[in-house]
């Protein structure tokens, strides 16, 4: 008798078929590089899917200005360590009017700052395909999402016109003007990915790790204050507070969690004995009803 | 197959060994509990893709949510988000909110796409696939029945059996669901009686034979109360079987042990300098292979040792059924994407005309004019011919001929392809005996469909066939790309777009195969 394969066994195999099939079908992918856990695993999966030849397509990241610095460091090294081809991408038109988290709306600021950008890249590189981290665990309306997400011209989300998916095969065949977007992490859910950054030991940035850092109560949430452009409002004050974070993303839009939790077994621990979803902690998806499926629309990731 | 188990356990003591790459300062007290992996982040044992599927009223999208609350690891948020919400009879939450996903199909009130759920018991992870139960997105059905190992049939305990549940058995036997059950859902609506639901049951069985499932079985449920769904209810006690949960529990997991003949489609040939390296990348979609066993390319019908089988966790002796690696031959053969190795004695098909049956996903009908690419494992191979023969009665389970076929429809059809495609009946391998009819010029999927008889000889030869020879190619247009890395699957696109390109025009085209090595 054969010893069953476990359940990351399997996904981690179906993530790479993904990979290949995307790298064989598509004339020119890049893989979206959002320095969090998410895109941690997604290029440790693309890493594997191509080994031992280098990694056949660059990885971008669209840089809002707004990360917190510790994602930056973190970035650059693996560029390093891995030998990426990354290219790194701002909107600097709206970097230049000073489109920023906290004057702004989120749903403005990710407009400007995050999905044009992204837009703007794509069309710049000609890029035809972007692997993602998406999951459909996510959130509702990413519920339904396919592996090979097709985007009409102008990067737009049409739900009622994605292709069926069957069995295992997956058709890239692109209609003019027709781009997609590739979800390799598709089935993994939040605790898989720590599950999984466990078992293949990666390296995480350190933000996911609880520390003392100087942080700001506003509206419910603690923000951590990583530069002085988080300006304070009156009554507001700066508070060293033990904290981590379970998603990462622009610091001022990303709320911390008060922990202990220090290294990678306690993270993990915590995650998989966690109450509340993940995106909890990221406040533009509060900003209206079916706030994703909208950004979607617009072509956000 | 016993060596399996040694190969995988090889691999996780190997990547153990590495040094522990933890960003945060540690002590050595908090660096051995690594060691406690299995007791932090235990690995399920196994996986089940279920499907759901029944009408819109039958309480389906309640019913998950039901398990989903009962049954599961739900967040907090995610349980005030439903709390929040409007209740429903009883002043239960709407657990159907769980599963209803888009804005558009909320104000509808319908669901129209496949949604994707995960949850995890103790063991194992539960994939849940929910499909629209319109007769109008039988589509949506059966491209969401193509992912599962188990499909739950919905059925209203007031209604009983309707024309739909035995549409959607037809569609599960059509993409090869192998195990079902039956929710006889609402029995609080039937005083829960017992004699509604063992006629339900019994008028299952009448039909459900003669589907090749290897098991199906009936449960009766109240979804809203949550009686039998994860806890065994009360209000039946003459029901002795398993609630839902524990029948699902009970199911054997998705990949298991290797079945069927070894095949491994080629999806890209890897290449490095370090060691001379080029491995054929690939997931083995049948049985397994060994270091050492001979494997056939059954286009080129050349053949070769397998030497490594390599994954950057290091090599393995063996690869089985689901694993993705890299093959490393001890012959350089001209091997490309789209390629099936397999074992010399049981080879796919060298197939030009296929026998099919196929469910109509386009809302463009079939079109006998129309430029068609079908999509196997990793090949992409011109249609020179789409002929479709029968369209299947969902009702009556019979076929009537028809040379007509739109969205819905399930189809029965010949499909005459450009060039030999390797290739598999679907009941023999799975994975390498289904397909996807492809436009050729908007790309979207037209239909999805299997493989009933695969057949080598040449369709019937048309007098006005023009056939595309290699040599034509390779003076003109591949006259750049001869002796390159990757060739041959470069040289075999661009064939495919002229005679994609000719057939628009009206001509039949082949595309003469690749030379033939064998002696």
């Amino acid at each position: 008798m054969t010893q069953p394969i476990s359940h990351l066994d399997l996904l981690e195999a179906e993530s790479i078929h993904i990979f290949r099939e995307a790298a064989a079908q598509f004339r020119k992918p890049v893989l979206l590089y959002s320095i969090g856990k998410d895109s941690t695993v997604l290029l440790h999966l693309a890493r594997k899917a191509f080994w031992p030849a280098k990694l056949p397509f660059p990885v971008l990241h669209i840089d809002t200005g707004w990360k917190f610095r510790d994602m930056i460091t973190f970035r650059d090294k693996t560029a390093r360590d891995f030998g990426l081809d990354l290219i790194v991408h701002t909107n600097e038109d709206g970097a230049a009017k000073g489109i920023n988290p906290i004057d702004y709306a989120p749903s403005v600021y990710t407009d400007v700052m995050k999905t044009v950008p992204l837009k703007q890249a794509l069309d710049k590189y000609a890029f035809d395909a972007a692997f993602g981290g998406a999951r459909r665990d996510e959130e509702a309306s990413r519920a339904k999402e396919r592996v090979f997400s097709f985007r009409a011209e102008g990067h737009r989300w049409d739900p009622r016109r994605q292709r069926p998916e069957m069995w295992r095969l997956l058709n890239g065949r692109l209609g003019a003007g027709e781009t997609v977007r590739v979800f390799p992490l598709s089935n993994w859910t939040e605790r898989d990915v720590w599950r999984y950054i466990l078992r293949e030991k990666l390296d995480v940035v350190p933000l996911y790790f609880a520390a003392e850092r100087p942080t700001v109560l506003r509206n419910g949430q603690i923000l951590m204050r990583d530069d002085d452009r988080l300006t304070l409002k009156p009554g507001e004050e700066v508070v060293n507070r033990r904290v981590r974070f379970r998603t990462l993303g622009c610091y001022p839009l990303t709320a911390a969690v008060e922990s202990d939790a220090a290294d990678i077994e306690s993270v993990v621990a915590e995650t998989l004995g966690a109450r509340t979803s993940e995106r909890q902690g990221r406040l533009i998806d509060h900003d209206q009803a079916g706030a994703m499926e909208k950004k979607k629309q617009e072509g956000y990731f | 197959m016993s060596a399996q188990p040694n190969t995988l356990q090889k691999s996780k003591a190997k990547a153990s060994k590495a040094p522990l790459k933890v960003v945060s300062d540690q002590t050595p007290a908090e660096a051995s509990q690594a060691a406690d992996l299995s007791k932090i982040a235990p690995e399920l044992s196994g996986m089940l893709r279920v499907l759901t599927c029944g009408s819109v009223d039958d309480g389906k999208s309640t019913l998950i949510g039901r398990l989903l609350w009962d049954a599961t690891d739900l967040y907090d948020d995610q349980r005030e988000t439903l709390q929040r919400g409007k209740t429903v009879d009883g002043g239960n939450p709407d657990f159907s909110l769980l599963m209803d996903g888009l804005v558009a199909e909320r104000e509808q009130g319908i669901t129209i796409d496949i949604a994707w759920r995960y949850f995890d018991t103790a063991t194992r992870r539960f994939v849940v696939i929910d499909s629209p139960g319109h007769e109008q997105y039988t589509r949506n059905m059966a491209s969401g029945a193509s992912h599962a190992d188990v499909a739950i049939l919905l059925v209203d305990a007031r209604h009983g059996i309707k024309t739909q549940t035995r549409r959607h058995a037809a569609i599960l036997d059509l993409v090869g669901v192998k195990r079902v059950i039956l929710i006889v859902n609402k029995m609080d609506l039937v005083d829960w009686s017992e004699s509604t639901f063992r006629k339900i049951e019994a008028d299952f069985e009448t039909f459900s034979w003669r589907f090749g499932f290897w098991e199906a079985k009936a449960i009766p449920t109240a979804a809203v109360s949550g009686d039998n769904v994860a806890r065994a209810s009360e209000n039946m006690p003459w029901y002795p079987g398993p609630t839902l949960l524990e029948h699902l529990e009970s199911l054997p997991s998705r990949v298991t042990e290797p079945t069927g003949p070894f095949r491994f489609p080629v999806q890209t040939v890897l290449r490095s300098s370090r060691n001379d390296f080029r491995g054929l990348a690939g997931t083995v979609s049948g049985g397994s292979v060994r270091v050492g066993e001979t494997v056939v390319d059954a286009l080129s019908k050349r053949s070769a040792k397998v030497l490594r089988i390599a994954t950057m966790n290091g090599d393995l002796e063996q690869a089985s059924q689901g694993q993705a690696v890299a093959i490393q031959l001890d012959a350089d053969i001209d091997v490309a994407r789209g390629a099936v190795l397999s074992k010399a004695d049981v080879r796919p098909v060298v197939a030009r005309v296929l026998e099919t049956r196929m469910v109509w996903l386009s809302e463009t009908p079939y079109d006998p004019r129309g430029s068609y690419l079908l999509r196997t494992a990793t090949d992409l191979t011109p249609v020179s011919n789409l002929k479709i023969r029968a369209l299947l009665d969902l009702d009556t389970l019979e076929t009537h001929p028809s040379d007509a076929c739109s969205a819905n429809d399930i189809a029965i059809g010949d499909i005459a392809l450009g060039r030999p495609a390797a290739i598999d009946t679907f009941g023999e391998a799975p994975e390498t005996g289904s397909f996807m009819l492809v436009d050729a010029i908007t790309g979207a999927s037209i239909a999805g469909g299997v493989v009933t008889t695969a057949k080598s000889e040449a369709a019937a030869a048309d007098e006005n066939t023009f056939v595309l020879t290699r040599a034509m190619l390779e003076r003109g247009l591949n006259s750049d790309i001869r002796d390159k890395p990757q060739s041959e699957a470069e040289f075999r696109r661009r064939a495919n777009e002229v005679a994609l390109i000719l057939r628009a025009a009206g001509i039949n085209v082949e595309i003469e195969s690749a030379p033939d090595y064998s002696i």
